[in-house]
């Protein structure tokens, strides 16, 4: 059963740090947490420490399948551990931030550009305020993520495209300032007690103003009385009184504003997408304590810059970087931070107060950031650095082979990688994780570990597949791998011969698929490829022959689906069309747009649920529906959670009963009912990095296995004299159980989170580098067979595997 | 490498720098022309395209279930006759109508309009004669521009469901006149090239809510053209997106030959 068990998870995080373009980033309030998000949807957490700001990056949070567009803290409590975050594609989630669980997410259709956290009056915590691509403002609860009430407009009712609230210091309630993007600017005030039954809420003033898209809106925090507005092309400070504009401040040349904001009522500082900091000095017509406010800007008195926040290098950014405005307290000591994330993942902080702090007239200083650091700083100051799976092949001289797909057969304990050079490499599981787990007198032997060498492709190996695995219709013998030199190839496990290689896609293999049980005898010796050139093949892997070529396709294709009864494959592509292909002639049977091909799609959705249902109960054949993860994309994507729901058991449950079929053959061991006490997973992050790798260890598997081994070492007649035979099993669940009440409750409460898995819709993925660091020592290996304890809170709630597929 | 891989190489370097210098501002050149083209058939001002234009439609379903006389202005329907039999009650006709001081505002074009605002000024955010130096900056442009333009297919071709409770309540709902009765409700929405009305009615049989609908439909002329070029659109970004990605497993490919001062304008 998914959820009752204890899986610790191991990274082996390989040489090469994960790609992260930081699209959004997070600085707690006590210089404690940094949090970046990145374009391909996951959140790296880093430890700061309070003084020296020194950053390491502690775990990575995955779930979000579109771009982290905005972070945010979900508490005013200072120590609270919650950030909520929010994707381009309407996913949001509040994390925990000490064990990186989520502990919330919903799916909304409207999605977010910007959220503020604020404290409202009468109410107990902070509310995100959220706008976005629609015409509202959604007041929503960060913890659970629900839309408490929104805000509409009467006027000119447009997509939002930049509000602040404040209180004014002389009111007690709140007011909302936003700008709408054809640049009516709007105000709302709240009373505290609005939800959302209460009728509409609108406006309670509205001005038609000459600013088009808005970037961003901020009311001057010391008087209340001036705002600055920022545009692409030009900042403006207006008049809170009646939004006339009092000055503007063009982008340097090449450059676009982003965001900016007050450092003084007569300073402030912008920043823009080459990632770099401006501070200028306002006019006195634009100060409100100056005489000459709101008077007619002066020739001579216009805004002057009077110092830049830049990186020196000026290294090349392929998007703009992300930036944020930080105020921070740490032992009373307030700061004021300006940080920023590029597309290089590459982390900087500069203080703003020293270049405020007295400016010379007519002369601009430059300061470089403060601190700056980088996942690959982080991975190249390790030593040794972060160990990869196959580390024992790659030579110290030599630049390192890039590990690119992995195959775990759990039957035969043997792991398959695909290489960079296009090899495929075949190793004992048991041996590998050891060799990198466990330091010792083995790895001082000069020759290479006992290893097979699968030679065939030019070039870089994309995925692999072993088709018996997911069901015994298929050859065990045959192993199928996709590669960049757009072949699809077909070994022998046993010989490592290359028995056929399939040359019909034009474009490299992105995905290997095995299409489900009940389709016609001659499609079942079939496995589905899927090609960069948006084709999608019918592999016979017992004719040696392609069946069928399914190639008219525009879009990359992101989903397939099967009726194997109608005989139809169903292939989704990243436009919304879908094209129904019969699969025994290859006849394209219709292409479909829009609502109907929505409904297609979930139809397949629901046929195969049926079928499910029976699967999940018999506990067979799990995985003869694709991957696992797919499913739960597709249902992430349609919003079906009970398809989610299902897609997160058949992970876990796939993960942990991965194939009882296998057990009778040559390739399994001696078939023991018992759990896999191991199983490895490949995982990347961006499509183009190498893979690294999750370690699985069923602690219940591993104890059984251990026991099991040693006694059946013993005589019955030894094993009574040692008294073991009634004692051990209290032994075992002591073990199971643990001794301390404490400790018993930790790993309860790990149950419990197990069990949620299965439930809640997102993946969170937890690794930890120093982790690795501590497995490297040899007194921590102990724990593997007993040491649950010492190891328990680094869980994994659904471990797999995101297919560049499902990721398009 | 042998000698043919290395002229190979060298042959697909030299493409690559082709690509970038002068057929990604090419195919923006053109993706930006297109998406001008489709902003203004868009009937609110949008990109230098002014003014509002109307245009009146006329929805019937067989046979005389209802029909509805719409005027839709810019994204909004200012002007509405409508009348539809209620199926309980054979011969009760229920009539009602959306006047200038309402509006039934049709959300989804204004939505789809700003993602292809904001797609467009992905474009003109990338200077004519800006040398681009790797394939991450274009496919970062063209994966926003990919993105925007999805969206706003998406706005009109995939209605957002609603509830009927959140239908009820509705703002456009409340602007009718005179207002319908409460187990009625009326909604207009825009599905791929087409305005539909349905009238829903709900009714209770045996303790179960029920929910009975009829609707009516009629073509959109300017959708059609708006959903063609935005389809095409998304085509050319895709084919550049895929040329890109031949040349992105040569990763030490970039164009670092040039000075700086050339790169900067």
């Amino acid at each position: 059963m998914p959820g009752t068990n204890l899986i610790v998870p191991v990274v082996l995080w390989g040489k090469h740090a994960p790609t992260h373009c930081i699209s959004s980033v997070y600085l707690s309030r006590d210089q404690k947490t940094l949090v970046t998000g990145c374009y391909d949807g996951q959140i790296c957490i880093w430890q700061v420490e309070p003084e020296t700001l020194k950053m390491t990056p502690r775990c990575l949070l995955v779930g979000h399948t579109a771009p982290v567009t905005c972070l945010s803290r979900a508490s005013i409590i200072q120590d609270n551990n919650f950030i909520v975050s929010s994707s381009e594609a309407g996913e949001m989630c509040t994390w925990d931030l000490v064990d990186g669980k989520c502990r919330e997410s919903v799916k909304l259709t409207q999605v977010h550009t910007n959220i503020q956290a604020y404290h409202m009056c009468n109410s107990d915590d902070l509310r995100l305020f959220c706008n976005g691509y629609y015409a509202e403002i959604l007041i929503m609860d960060p913890f659970s993520l629900e839309i408490l009430f929104s805000l509409s407009s009467k006027m000119n009712p447009d997509w939002i495209s930049a509000l602040h609230v404040l209180r004014p210091s002389s009111r007690k309630d709140d007011v909302v300032l936003a700008i709408s993007i054809t640049g009516t600017v709007k105000v709302w005030s709240l009373l505290g007690h609005e939800n959302k039954q209460s009728e509409p809420i609108y406006e309670n003033e509205s001005k038609q103003i000459r600013c088009l898209n808005a970037l961003s809106l901020n009311c001057c925090a010391y008087n209340q009385r001036t705002v600055l507005i920022v545009c692409a092309k030009y900042c403006q400070i207006y008049d809170a009184g009646d939004f006339s504009v009092l000055c503007s401040i063009q982008a340097p040349s090449g450059e676009r504003w982003m965001t900016g904001d007050f450092l003084a009522p007569d300073k402030i500082l912008v920043w823009s997408t080459e990632g770099k900091g401006y501070l200028y000095k306002l006019p006195a017509n634009s100060v409100p304590d100056h005489k000459g406010f709101h008077g007619p800007s002066v020739e001579h008195d216009s805004p002057t810059l009077f110092s830049i926040l830049a990186h020196p290098d000026n290294k090349l950014l392929s998007c703009p970087p992300a930036m944020r405005f930080i105020l921070t307290s740490v032992g009373g000591k307030q700061r004021r931070l300006l940080l920023r994330g590029d597309s290089h993942g590459v982390v900087s902080l500069w203080n703003v107060d020293d270049a405020v702090a007295a400016p010379q007239p007519g002369e601009t200083t430059s300061h470089a950031p403060i601190v700056l650091t980088s996942l690959e700083m982080a991975w190249a100051e390790m030593n040794p650095s972060p160990v990869g799976i196959l580390d024992q092949f790659s030579h110290p001289e030599e630049p390192e082979m890039k590990l690119t797909a992995s195959i775990y057969l759990l039957a035969a304990n043997r792991l398959v990688v695909g290489r960079e050079d296009g090899s495929i490499v075949i190793v004992n599981a048991t041996h590998t994780v050891q060799l990198q787990l466990l330091h010792g007198n083995h790895q001082q032997l000069d020759d290479l570990p006992l290893h097979q060498l699968l030679l065939g492709h030019n070039g870089r190996v994309n995925c692999l597949l072993y088709p018996h695995h997911v069901h015994h219709r298929y050859d065990k013998a045959h192993l199928v791998s996709g590669g960049i030199d757009f072949a699809v190839c077909l070994w022998d496990l046993f010989s490592g011969a290359l028995l056929h290689r399939f040359c019909v896609h034009a474009g490299e293999i992105t995905q290997l698929i095995v299409p489900p049980l009940n389709c016609s005898p001659r499609i079942q010796k079939c496995i589905c490829s899927v090609a960069s050139d948006h084709s999608v093949t019918l592999l016979s892997l017992a004719e040696r022959k392609c069946v069928t070529l399914a190639s008219r396709h525009l879009f990359p294709v992101v989903t397939i689906k099967w009726r194997p009864l109608d005989d139809f494959m169903v292939v989704g592509c990243s436009d919304g069309t879908v094209y129904v292909w019969q699969m025994e002639t290859g006849h394209l049977d219709r292409v479909l747009h829009g609502m109907i091909a929505e409904e297609v799609l979930a139809a397949c959705d629901e046929t195969l649920d049926n079928e499910l249902g029976g699967a999940i109960t018999s506990g067979t054949d799990l995985q003869g529906l694709a991957n696992p993860a797919l499913h739960f994309f597709r249902g992430l994507r349609h919003r079906n959670l009970n398809a989610m729901r299902a897609a997160t058991q058949r992970g876990l449950a796939a993960l942990q009963a991965t194939d009882r079929s296998g057990n009778a053959g040559p390739l399994a061991e001696p078939a023991r009912a018992r759990r896999a006490p191991l199983t490895i997973q490949g995982f990347r992050s961006n499509p183009a990095d190498p893979e690294s790798h999750i370690l699985f260890f069923d602690i219940e598997g591993l104890i059984v296995e251990l026991l099991s081994e040693e006694y059946s070492a013993m005589s019955p007649a030894s094993l009574e004299a040692a008294g073991l035979i009634t004692s051990e099993y209290m032994k075992v669940a002591a073990l199971t159980q643990s001794a301390s009440p404490d400790a018993a409750k930790r790993i309860s409460g790990i149950l419990a989170k197990m069990k949620e898995g299965a439930e809640t819709m997102q993946t969170k993925l937890q690794a930890k580098a120093e982790q690795i660091k501590a497995h490297l020592e040899p007194k921590e290996l102990g724990v593997v067979g007993v040491g649950v304890v010492g190891v328990g809170d680094k869980y994994l709630k659904m471990p797999m595997k995101i297919t560049s597929l499902a990721q398009w | 490498m042998n000698d043919n891989e290395k002229e190979e190489a060298a042959n697909l370097k030299e493409e690559f720098e082709w690509v970038l210098r002068e057929e990604v501002h090419a195919i923006l050149h053109q993706l930006h022309t297109v998406l001008v083209e489709c902003a203004h058939r868009f009937p609110v001002p949008l990109y230098g395209n002014e003014g509002q234009k109307q245009d009146k439609f006329i929805l019937t379903s067989q046979p005389e279930q209802l029909k509805c006389i719409v005027t839709l202005t810019g994204d909004s329907i200012t002007h509405a006759d409508i009348s539809f039999k209620v199926l309980r009650q054979m011969h009760t006709i229920c009539r009602t109508s959306i006047n200038q001081d309402g509006p039934w505002k049709l959300q989804q074009i204004q939505d789809a309009a700003n993602h292809l605002q904001q797609a467009i000024g992905y474009i003109d955010n990338v200077d004519k004669h800006y040398i681009f130096r790797s394939s991450e900056e274009v496919l970062h442009i063209i994966q926003c521009l990919i993105g925007s333009l999805q969206r706003a297919r998406t706005a009109l071709v995939l209605p957002k469901k609603k509830t009927i409770d959140e239908l009820m309540k509705s703002r456009n709902m409340k602007a009718l006149s005179p207002n319908l009765p409460e187990d009625l409700a009326i909604s207009f929405y825009i599905q791929s090239h087409k305005l539909i009305f349905v009238a829903y009615q709900l009714s209770s049989v045996h303790g179960t809510m029920r929910i009975d609908s009829c609707q009516a439909d009629c073509a959109v002329p300017w959708l059609s053209d708006v959903l063609f070029m935005l389809t095409a659109a998304l085509h050319m970004c895709q084919q550049l997106k895929d040329k890109l990605c031949v040349f992105s497993q040569y990763k030490d490919f970039t164009v670092g030959s040039r000075s700086a001062s050339m790169v900067l304008n």
